[in-house]
């Protein structure tokens, strides 16, 4: 794809319409597991941050070449040579007092899928900006839900929030168990479709209703959000033509559409069928 | 005897009471993923429990070092990391050169090996204290678990889709974390929690 697109409209799309926890449902361990307060949640979201976007880089850099069974097992072993030195720095030679959950989840960072659809889907298939665009918008996008459901989990589930106490009358311990956090991630999920569909309704709406002075400046919105379906949307395989029904999304609204089509539908986009369509080295 | 159900019992623990994909989250991302394909359940039951299996026994046999017995997390990490990726490449490259798997063979092993459940398992069985048998018991459970997870977000994703009353807003991913969330609390229920303070 063209070295032209910029970082807004990369971010837009990475960190927004296709957010990787809320919409791709991928990267779900961390956030679930250990993003109960806020602090674990900046810690998980820097080791996050700098794992993926390193792995990004270095495997559209160096791996275009290597086989894919070959390149899964490199992006765990990059992750923890970039992870583990950090944590045994923070472990050894500082006072930072970090508790068992962290020291468990920061290094399975290492090994998060966020890493492995990005790298597999992404990375390896385009230049090494373009991968570093994509894995910081990806990373912003997941450590906003992080700092989010942290923060929220924090003051609900402990009663404080970055460690002081906000003596609210009643604790909801459950908030700091995977389940308060689903539900959580559940109405954030909701949130955001709404905010998508808002932002990029659907033309008929926008037409009838949207003031004349507004119209350029969605059209504007949507010619940027267009930039980036060529590598959003899986590239079908040459041995296997994509049938007409599943064309490329054009416009806004398809790429909305596309973004809320049911779970199963989705994920044979971005996940499964990428695996069955076998690699391709 | 004694190995036989001590085995049994911490499978059978890791499966039901400490479900490790619904009650902590590991593995949750595959498990949706899984959930799609009820077809490959079988093959993703086998192939996680033996990485995890595999990786649990050698992690305690390096456990057994003494070199081992007072390293920082950081240090483990890099050891039971090593270990998966090494015990995965041997077994992607037998499949690959010796049995001539197939592509999609090799990328659904991918999955089954390289996800958070299977490395979590050697961390869970250090700080618990497990015992080599304990060890085999907790990889076994970690794949029947898995199963189990992907088992039932599948057949309540399928109810879901069908399900016209739910607002359009909350089709799709919003309503499954909030199934997987009903899920969760129900294995949350085994573990004798309080949710209020």
């Amino acid at each position: 794809m063209s070295n032209n697109v910029s970082f807004k409209d990369m971010l837009v799309k990475g960190a927004l319409i296709f957010n990787p926890v809320l919409i791709q449902l991928v990267g779900l361990c961390p956030v679930v597991a250990a993003s109960t307060t806020l602090a674990g949640s900046a810690a998980l979201s820097a080791a996050l941050c700098i794992e993926l976007t390193a792995t990004c880089v270095i495997a559209s850099a160096l791996f275009k070449k290597i086989p894919r069974w070959v390149r899964v097992p490199l992006y765990l072993i990059i992750g923890l040579a970039l992870i583990c030195p950090v944590l045994w720095y923070i472990e050894t030679k500082t006072l930072i007092n970090m508790s068992l959950g962290m020291k468990i989840y920061i290094p399975l960072i290492a090994i998060n899928s966020v890493t492995a659809v990005h790298c597999e889907q992404f990375a390896v298939k385009n230049s090494v900006k373009l991968a570093f665009f994509d894995a910081a918008a990806v990373s912003i996008g997941a450590s906003a839900v992080m700092l989010l459901v942290g923060t929220v989990r924090e003051i609900f589930g402990s009663g404080s929030l970055a460690g002081v106490n906000l003596d609210l009358p009643v604790i909801f311990k459950g908030m700091s168990l995977p389940f308060g956090c689903l539900i959580l991630l559940g109405f954030m999920a909701a949130g955001l479709k709404a905010f998508i569909n808002y932002r990029y309704g659907d033309e008929e709406e926008t037409e009838e209703e949207a003031p004349v002075e507004d119209e350029e400046i969605i059209e504007d919105e949507i010619a940027e959000v267009e930039i980036f379906d060529e590598f959003w949307v899986e590239q079908p395989a040459e041995e296997e033509p994509a049938p007409a029904e599943k064309a490329q999304p054009q416009t806004a609204q398809e790429i909305q559409s596309s973004a809320n089509e049911d779970i199963e539908d989705f994920f044979r986009s971005i996940g499964i069928d990428y695996y069955e369509k076998g690699d391709k080295q | 005897m004694n190995i036989i159900s001590d085995l049994l019992m911490t499978a059978l623990y890791t499966v039901f009471v400490q479900n490790l994909v619904l009650s902590s989250g590991l593995g949750m991302s595959e498990a949706i993923r899984v959930s799609t394909k009820p077809g490959t359940f079988g093959k993703f039951a086998v192939m996680i429990s033996g990485f995890s299996v595999v990786t649990s026994i050698l992690c305690s046999l390096i456990d057994k070092i003494a070199a081992m017995a007072n390293v920082t997390y950081a240090v483990r990490a890099a050891v039971y990391g090593g270990i998966l990726a090494a015990v995965f490449i041997i077994v992607a490259a037998a499949a690959r050169f010796i049995f001539k798997a197939s592509p999609k063979f090799l990328g659904t092993l991918g999955i089954a090996a390289l996800n958070t459940l299977v490395l979590a398992v050697p961390y869970i069985n250090h700080s618990a204290a497990y015992s080599f048998a304990d060890s085999i018991g907790s990889g076994i459970g970690a794949g029947i678990a898995f199963v189990l997870a992907a088992a039932l977000i599948s057949m309540g994703s399928r109810i879901l889709e069908e399900n016209e009353n739910i607002p359009a807003i909350f089709k799709g991913t919003p309503t499954m974390f909030l199934y997987v969330a009903m899920l969760s609390l129900a294995f949350a229920g085994f573990s004798d929690t309080n949710l209020f303070a």
